[in-house]
């Protein structure tokens, strides 16, 4: 019965149900690694940087992972704590209160989520759709995949897909995902030794051919681009931490893979998530450097920034995003070889749709069985499929894709995506930092109770750090134009959603009261003598 | 419709908790949880033994030392010591004071290890319903409590013998017009615990207990350790052969019991109450029925339960998933 192979040498273990050895750092590492998504978010993200050309993107890359170190041990100090908890909603409904945790978890995982899927879909149409079809020399396709009704029927894709892998469990879609991520690096390496091995004359010359050829711009295309996007660019320290919030688009979420915490488990596993998550954020902002200075070298840093300024700006001779992954494809001549690498670096996208579906459904069901949602959301079929979740979230997607697609300014209404996560985490980052005298008794029982930083709590100095980030980060959203998203009707758009959060959450707490059961029982702590 | 919506008859109100797992904490939390929801029945599921036990080694001239989770500690005088055994007990762990010679015996003999183990098992049972019978002596409430697949035969003669509290396991216990069934035993484990045995033998022994019940459905409970297959009730990390979860934990399998599922679907309860695994907490429906798994976190000292109102109706509306 008593043994010890399951555990610890300090303590002697029995066998009992649930109790499992370590779980693998490396797969922790992949999911994280997966969230943060260098080829998809990343690549994105960059193309921003122009915006800001006296800023050093390589520095901010390399600042910004650092710092977000800080993000990674104030999530897993909070799973070391309240493990199992099922992440921001029920983290900060603990600590802060029902109401909190419900408006800024239902606006962040779920109502904004909806927001994300024609995000989702451009992303697909830049990085997947439009160079495939190009290499296929699809003109139609390319340029309907480049219109209103392409982003659309993209976004569609996108919610179907995401269905898709909700619908077949977390058991498939964790193969898929893995699947996914070694096929993508294998893509990432090709990437990288091509860019290594290519010379900068070798990529104009082949830019040019294949600007003619793929879609139609004649004469020298690279110069014609350099032209039409030059930008000044210089290394500047301040404008290179303006940078910091373009990059938050994609450098934000190493908190979005496994956070696994196992049974009369010590400071180990708290280590082991802080390994995944900050290992999966220094290895993505270490790829990344490694790809900018290649970029540097092979497509020229004047024409990199220049192609991407010229894209948004709406000139230049090839109008379609200046993806990497379709710049490197370009190198490689041959058609075949084109387009298996760009679907191989599709994987990026593919292993990483289900989560613009999957978080939320979660959150759906812990608001539901706090009963502040209605019971029937959290109905599955019998295979497990929860279908009223999915459903909250792709029914709505529907009607917000085709306002994003077709609608005169409902885009514009979008931009706070990011910034409306940013303060779901903030809120989370608030809970941990007065965890410790918010909820003593879980704090003080906890592995990281011994844990200090000249007396005060490591998960508060490193919550108080990574507030610092997201604070800032929300100032520069808020009050600079750059960034594009302080527009009066986005804000006042996202106000009216945590509008409805709020309607909810009240409106169900008095049905709940009404029908003789007080929520707060849900949150109320029983005495222990 | 409408007006049952907003109905405030008076119910019978349940507390139901499950899984504490030798947590001093959850247990007097429990014994509170009655009194502290207006519940004057108080159900306790299955897995009341804790899985493990923390040395607290004697160095000599007054000191000792232990780790707890991975963190190694010194006490100095026997205060710090009482206090370290406090808080090991309030996770669910069992501490013993022994010295390095017993250490390295424990070490070598499984045994001797089993020996303590039971040692600290049921005497730690024991002393739990002596609480309860101080604590509930005088008051109206029930309180129920049914062994679960990682508990040792020996606890079921320790609940029998507590005067207000009643052993449930195997029996059909009436409170107010309702009737409830209750069984620790689940379907096989990795872990090949107490009570675990094929689907047709657990179908076969829900069966028996099941058609002893005489009151219609409404008002009826099934408390069954086991969560039935596929409810989501029953999602638990999918391991490997060397018991390390698959994909960090994000492969998320059911190992629930079909014979569980398939009683439910027959017998249409009121109210099915659950437990086993930690981290499927939630509620579901079959058919009419209300499952419910309010999960556990007796690591953490926080009782997690579910409070439902019974109104005798088929389908059971008002209930709450706690965390006290």
């Amino acid at each position: 019965m008593a043994n010890n192979a399951a555990g610890s040498d300090d303590l002697f273990q029995r066998k009992a149900t649930g109790l499992l050895r370590g779980w693998s750092v490396w797969d922790g590492f992949i999911y994280a690694a997966f969230s943060i998504n260098l080829i998809t978010l990343g690549l994105y993200a960059f193309s921003f940087a122009p915006f800001i050309p006296t800023g050093s993107l390589i520095l901010a890359v390399i600042l910004a992972g650092l710092y977000l170190v800080f993000q990674t041990v104030t999530y897993a100090s909070l799973i070391a704590v309240m493990p199992r908890a099922g992440g921001d909603y029920v983290w900060t409904s603990r600590v802060l209160g029902g109401g909190i945790g419900f408006v800024l978890a239902v606006t962040g995982w779920w109502f904004i989520l909806w927001h994300w899927v024609p995000i989702y879909a451009d992303l697909l149409n830049k990085d997947v759709l439009v160079p495939l079809a190009a290499l296929l020399n699809l003109d139609g396709t390319v340029t309907f995949f480049s219109g209103a009704t392409g982003l659309f029927t993209a976004s569609m894709i996108v919610a179907v897909v995401a269905s898709v892998y909700v619908s077949l469990g977390m058991r498939t879609y964790a193969r898929i995902q893995k699947f996914c991520f070694y096929g993508g690096l294998v893509g990432l390496a090709v990437m990288i030794l091509i860019l290594l091995f290519s010379s900068q004359s070798g990529f104009e010359s082949a830019y040019n051919r294949e600007a003619q050829e793929l879609f139609g711009a004649g004469g020298n295309a690279y110069q014609q681009t350099i032209q039409a996007g030059s930008v000044e660019t210089a290394n500047a320290f301040i404008p290179t931490l303006l940078l910091i919030p373009f990059l938050a688009f994609f450098n934000l979420y190493s908190n979005w893979g496994a956070t696994l915490y196992g049974e009369v488990r010590g400071a180990s596993d708290f280590r082991k998530n802080i390994y995944a998550m900050a290992g999966a954020l220094l290895f993505t902002s270490a790829a990344a450097v490694v790809l900018l200075l290649l970029f540097a070298k092979t497509f020229g840093w004047d024409f990199y920034y220049a192609a991407n300024n010229a894209f948004w700006a709406g000139e230049g001779p090839v109008s379609v995003f200046p993806y990497p992954g379709l710049l490197v494809a370009m190198i490689l001549g041959n058609p075949v070889l084109q387009v298996i690498f760009v679907a191989v670096m599709s994987l990026w996208f593919f292993g990483w749709t289900g989560s613009v579906f999957l978080s939320s459904t979660r959150v759906v069901f812990a608001t539901a069985f706090d009963r502040v949602l209605p019971e029937w959301v959290s109905r599955t079929t019998n295979n497990g499929v929860p279908y009223a979740a999915l459903l909250l979230m792709l029914i709505p997607s529907i009607p917000i894709s085709y306002m994003f697609a077709f609608g005169e300014n409902f885009a514009t209404y979008v931009l706070d995506a990011v910034l409306v996560i940013a303060i779901t985490f903030l809120g989370s980052t608030v809970s941990a930092a007065v965890l410790p005298w918010r909820k003593p008794d879980i704090y003080n029982a906890s592995p990281i109770a011994r844990y200090n930083v000249l007396g005060i709590p490591l998960i508060t100095v490193t919550s108080v750090a990574f507030g610092g980030f997201l604070v800032f980060c929300l100032l520069a959203w808020l009050f600079n134009d750059t960034y594009g998203v302080n527009v009066g009707s986005s804000l006042i758009y996202m106000l009216i959603l945590y509008a409805i959060a709020l309607a909810l959450y009240v409106g169900f707490r008095l049905l709940r009261r009404a029908q003789g059961m007080d929520l707060n029982m849900v949150y109320d702590e029983i005495p222990e003598e | 419709m409408i007006s049952r919506l907003f109905s405030r008859e008076p119910d019978t109100r349940v507390f139901f908790a499950t899984d504490i797992h030798g947590s001093e904490t959850c247990w007097r939390k429990f014994l509170n949880s009655g009194k502290h929801y207006e519940a004057n029945i108080m159900i306790l599921g299955g897995d009341m033994t804790g899985k493990a036990l923390v040395p607290i080694v004697e160095e000599g001239k007054g000191r000792w030392h232990s780790t707890l989770l991975e963190n190694r500690r010194e006490f100095e005088n026997e205060d710090e010591v009482k206090e370290f055994e406090d808080s090991v007990k309030r996770r669910g762990y069992y501490p013993f004071r022994t010295d390095p010679d017993e250490m390295s015996e424990l070490e070598a003999d499984e045994d001797l290890r089993n020996e303590l183990f039971y040692k600290e098992m049921l005497g730690t049972i024991e002393r739990w319903m002596h609480m309860a019978d101080e604590k509930f002596e005088g008051t109206d409430i029930e309180c129920f409590v049914s062994p679960g697949n990682d508990d040792q035969f020996e606890v079921d003669e320790i609940i029998s013998s507590a005067k207000r509290v009643q052993l449930a396991e195997g029996k059909v216990v009436e409170f107010g017009d309702f009737q409830m069934v209750s069984t620790g035993w689940s379907n096989r484990t990795p872990w090949d615990t107490y009570r675990e045995e094929d689907e047709d033998d657990l179908a076969e022994r829900l069966k028996k207990m099941t058609s002893q019940v005489t009151t219609p459905p409404e008002k009826t409970i099934y408390n069954f350790h086991c969560p039935p297959y596929g409810s989501g009730l029953d999602d638990a990390p999918e391991i490997d052969e060397n018991m390390r979860p698959k994909h960090g934990g994000r492969s998320i399998v059911p190992v629930g019991s079909t014979a569980v599922r398939d009683a439910i679907k027959e017998g249409q309860p009121a109210l099915a109450l659950h437990g086993h695994i930690h981290e499927a907490k939630g509620n579901t429906r079959i058919g009419n029925t209300l499952c419910i798994n309010p999960g556990s976190s007796y690591e953490q000292g926080q009782l997690l339960g579910a409070v439902v109102n019974l109104d005798g109706k088929s389908k059971v509306k008002r209930f709450v998933l706690t965390s006290g």
